[in-house]
């Protein structure tokens, strides 16, 4: 599992992924990790396939008692059905998911962890002094489904939005724009329902200031290209299936 | 516990549900034969006067049996939830020891140690409550063939005091059949449950 630090101060961003033991007909995820002193915040852990390369990454990281909180942006089995090994595993931890899918994601085995349902509207995740924003992006592609922002480091982790579909070991930042655009085009026009939800997004996601847009399959996005992302996605018309 | 292993574990937890499923039916096809055989011998009056305490036997062997099957449907649900809490402990138990092997060198390796412990007690304990309730069940199965033993010689006391019943002779007959018919079905139907039962203890 490939680390690579995408924020360092008082605290850390870390994003794992492009995992080389990965079964090949499984989608390749990202997954990110925020740490502060004594606490570890993981955003869409993953599948079950990935548990243990995940957990084994983290653990160079944090103690399996400070992996205190998950995060589901939404109900996905690649996002969240390693969910029932987490919850033996981590001796004290909450998860941090929609309100509308807990029904569903106790499916994968929520035992030990407390599941706390987010909102529709969002709400807040409290990392000691490090606050992250739950921001709604629903219909985006789940119908409850969220991202999460951090003002102070200034990132977007945006779930489905901005995926895609990449060979192994791509890396791990857009680095030509244009190029990558083919990469995501079918991905958001057959995953993404809803042109009025996709404009609502946009027109809140302008309004915050992003230096990486952190999406959950294929490259992040960096500097100028999340604006350039912003204004494609925009033009493209989605819910093309009917 | 290897994965063809846990696969006859549950198919067999299922079949077992199935074959009381069908072992409960019976019962109260028998239940139904009962007061059909007492309103025979009821209009039989004199000629089936032999016959009517065996039509209050039957009753109760049926409730018997009703009563045994119901308790035995739930050792059978809780069986099946110790099958999938042994799969889930197994499972973790295995992704933990995979963890460990990726963590050599990482700096909280050790940090993993206590739910590892934790993971192979679970593991353990699941095992010991499931064969427990297997011994259990095969108990509560094997007290289901008395009653069942019980009906085929109800059944054939039932023949000797059906020939005695002049014009309700076809009738109570038939009463007798079906009675020795259910009680030849919940055997082999309980008998297969505790083969079941057998081959998930003989995998261990």
């Amino acid at each position: 599992m490939k680390m690579t630090k995408i924020y360092e101060g008082s605290y850390q961003w870390l994003m794992f992924g492009r995992d080389d033991n990965k079964p090949e007909k499984i989608i390749d995820t990202n997954q990110y990790v925020v740490r502060t002193g004594s606490r570890c915040l993981v955003i869409d852990p993953g599948g079950v396939e990935l548990f243990a390369p995940m957990l084994a990454a983290v653990l160079h990281h944090a103690p399996v008692e400070e992996i205190t909180d998950l995060f589901a942006s939404h109900q996905d089995p690649d996002i969240i059905s390693s969910l029932g090994l987490w919850d033996q595993a981590l001796p004290n931890a909450k998860l941090h998911a929609s309100g509308l899918w807990e029904g569903f994601i106790r499916h994968f085995g929520c035992e030990t962890i407390e599941y706390v349902p987010i909102q529709d509207n969002g709400g807040v995740i409290n990392l000691e002094r490090v606050e992250l924003q739950v921001i709604p992006a629903h219909y985006m592609h789940a119908s409850a489904n969220f991202n999460i922002y951090d003002p102070n480091a200034k990132i977007l982790m945006s779930g489905d939005i901005g995926a895609a579909l990449e060979e192994p070991g791509a890396p791990v930042f857009v680095d030509n724009f244009d190029e990558h655009v083919e990469k995501m085009r079918f991905f958001h026009q057959r995953w993404m329902p809803s042109n009025q939800a996709k404009r609502f997004w946009i027109d809140r996601v302008r309004d915050l200031d992003i230096d990486i847009l952190a999406p959950q399959h294929g490259r992040m996005f960096k500097g100028d290209d999340v604006k350039r992302f912003l204004d494609w996605f925009d033009a493209l018309q989605v819910g093309i299936a009917v | 516990m290897k994965k063809n292993q846990v696969k006859s574990q549950f198919v067999a937890v299922a079949s077992i549900a199935a074959e009381l499923s069908d072992v409960m039916n019976v019962a109260k096809e028998i239940s139904l034969a009962a007061a059909n055989a007492k309103a025979i011998a009821f209009r039989a009056g004199e000629k089936a006067k032999g016959f009517q305490p065996i039509t209050d036997f039957i009753n109760e062997l049926a409730k018997d049996t009703i009563n045994l099957v119901n308790s035995i449907n739930l050792q059978a649900v809780k069986l099946y939830q110790l099958t999938v809490n042994e799969h889930k402990m197994t499972a973790a138990s295995n992704q933990f020891s995979k963890v460990t092997s990726l963590t050599e060198n990482a700096a909280y390796a050790s940090s993993m140690n206590i739910s590892q412990e934790q993971a192979e007690q679970r593991k353990m304990e699941c095992r010991r409550e499931f064969q427990s309730h297997v011994d259990q069940l095969l108990e509560q199965l094997a007290s289901v063939m008395h009653p069942a033993r019980a009906a085929r010689v109800i059944a054939a006391n039932s023949r000797i005091e059906a020939s005695q019943a002049g014009e309700y002779l076809q009738s109570l007959q038939a009463v007798a059949e079906s009675v020795d018919n259910a009680a030849l079905v919940i055997h082999s139907n309980v008998q297969r449950c505790r083969t079941a039962l057998s081959i998930i203890n003989f995998s261990d």
